[in-house]
């Protein structure tokens, strides 16, 4: 199992920058049903400028590495979906501050501050069709696997397993927020891109985890 | 798309570049990025306010940067949020001592910036900030109690951007000009009409489709639906059907005072917005609600949309003081 340290926070965001412009069409796609369908483009450069600037950066500190990879994504993508993702990336830098590694507690509490970051900042709840209906699932099964002592193997896939359900439960919910809650009763015909990040974003995660294992 | 340009890429840059030696007495950048204006007078010890949006709405925002208003801004490109990062460096800049109050439309972009870059202002420089978010366009319904007020920030932003800039050159406490920006969004409501389209430049076609004979009542300033479309009717009958749903929504009653501002979109001609304040005048007059100052021009625009907006702001005592203070901005001067 890979340390999880500076490296392999730098690796991670590198592997979500990644996945983001691999799958930049099929974002602007989704996002287009309904939205202004720049979300693949500001997902894409959004990672990639949090994931550059890390990367330049001589630090040890997680928080502090993370909180910068926010500050960096906010400046470069300053739309509602990106300013939210940044929001996310730096309430964990501000709850991961001073740890230079992370265990699986600590794995979870990035998780969970990530999601709180972006819950203060757009405040949607659960179940309006939302990033946090793709990543609140996610933390749910990180939460019940860390209690009873699973390796992180598992965790990683259950977690993967309960976003890509979790978004996929985004079809048939009624949109409360942006531009999908102008459609009122027709977004429920619709999935939610902001949770098609967040499933990326665990799937990758999960990836990364296991594949370095 | 027919616009005096350059490239769709060069509109926002290029713009601001004409802004900048246009005004150099009073405008200046914070830093060195051209999206971040701040007025080159400072005065220790006053509130500083910002505000911000995106760019295609001038004089709005950066148009009332100025003595007796704002003392920086931060701007967008076309109806986009500028960063977080871009507001910070505004705050700093501004920052007198005496904190920084931020007063911007009611847009979720606007408002997830504007809230990390006072969480940034805060946990990295210790700047204390507070925010008043304007959302005063009554076609869209209003908030019931305890609910977030989704109504879109429009023309009568002018209105608190005046009050609050008046109290704050007064060398009040952040805390009373807040109060003053929240009591003179208490009392403004605006509503607009829309008839022909605007077009984002980097987009190049018209952001909505709408016929030569027809109007759409309560359009936001970025084409966002209104309250009905229908027929082109004449100048009275427009301002009659938007001066009723302003009127009743406050409501403002016989005996008010109100300041007036009848606000072109940008393609409306000075006279047709003359023609509508003449029949504004008829109806409050009709109604005994007196006008203290009248405001007839373009504060508040969207580019090339034909339409226009109406604000009312009701006044007491205090608001008409700070509404007749004086202002010297680039875009906005009262003696």
């Amino acid at each position: 199992m890979m340390a999880m340290d500076s490296e392999w926070l730098k690796g991670l965001l590198e592997a979500w920058a990644q996945v983001m412009h691999k799958h930049k069409d099929e974002l602007i796609a989704l996002d287009g049903l309904c939205g202004d369908s720049d979300l693949g483009l500001t997902m894409s450069e959004g990672f990639q400028a949090a994931s550059v600037m890390v990367a330049g950066l001589d630090e040890t500190d997680l928080g502090k590495l993370l909180y910068q990879a926010g500050k960096a994504m906010a400046g470069a993508v300053p739309s509602t979906m990106g300013t939210l993702m940044a929001s996310g990336l730096m309430e964990a830098g501000k709850v991961l501050k001073g740890r230079q590694t992370l265990d699986a507690a600590g794995l979870v509490s990035l998780y969970q501050a990530y999601y709180e970051g972006v819950f203060k900042r757009g405040k949607a709840n659960r179940g309006e069709k939302t990033f946090l209906d793709g990543l609140g699932p996610a933390v749910d099964s990180l939460e019940v696997s860390a209690q009873r002592g699973a390796d992180m193997a598992e965790m990683a896939k259950l977690a993967a397993v309960a976003a890509r359900q979790g978004y996929q439960n985004t079809q048939g919910m009624l949109a409360r927020h942006g531009r999908m809650a102008i459609r009122g009763e027709l977004s429920k015909d619709y999935l939610d891109p902001g949770a098609a990040v967040a499933a990326l974003m665990i799937e990758t995660w999960a990836n990364y985890t296991i594949g370095g294992d | 798309m027919k616009k005096i340009i350059n490239t769709p890429e060069g509109f926002i840059p290029e713009m601001l570049e004409g802004i900048y030696v246009a005004h150099p007495k009073e405008l200046r950048p914070a830093g060195n990025d051209l999206h971040c204006l701040v007025s080159v007078r400072s005065h220790p010890g006053k509130v500083g306010i910002a505000t911000g949006g995106g760019s295609g709405h001038l004089p709005l925002f950066l148009g009332y940067v100025g003595e007796g208003m704002l003392d920086g801004c931060a701007i967008g490109d076309v109806f986009q949020s500028p960063s977080a990062e871009q507001m910070l460096a505004v705050t700093q800049t501004i920052h007198q001592g005496a904190g920084v109050l931020y007063i911007y439309g009611n847009y979720n972009g606007d408002i997830f910036n504007f809230d990390m870059a006072a969480e940034m202002a805060d946990f990295e420089h210790d700047i204390r900030v507070e925010t008043v978010v304007v959302g005063e366009d009554v076609a869209s319904p209003a908030p019931l109690e305890g609910e977030d007020n989704k109504r879109r920030g429009v023309a009568g932003i002018f209105f608190v951007y005046k009050c609050a800039g008046a109290v704050a050159r007064q060398g009040k406490s952040l805390d009373e000009v807040k109060r003053i920006a929240l009591k003179a969004c208490d009392n403004v409501r605006s509503l607009g009409v829309a008839l022909s389209s605007c077009t984002v430049p980097k987009v190049g076609r018209p952001s909505f489709e709408i016929a030569e004979d027809e109007m759409e009542i309560g359009m936001g300033i970025h084409g966002e639906p209104g309250i009905r479309r229908g027929k082109l009717k004449n100048a009275d009958a427009i301002v009659d059907e938007m001066v009723a749903s302003i009127l009743k929504d406050l409501p403002y009653q016989k005996g008010d005072e109100v300041a007036v501002l009848v606000n072109g979109l940008g393609a409306t001609p000075l006279e047709e917005l003359y023609v509508m304040f003449r029949r504004v005048k008829q109806i409050l007059d009709e109604s005994g609600i007196s006008i203290h100052r009248s405001y007839v021009g373009e504060f508040a625009t969207s580019m090339e949309m034909a339409g226009a907006s109406i604000s009312l702001l009701r006044l007491d005592e205090e608001l008409k003081a700070l509404v007749d203070a004086p202002a010297d901005t680039p875009f906005f001067k009262q003696l």
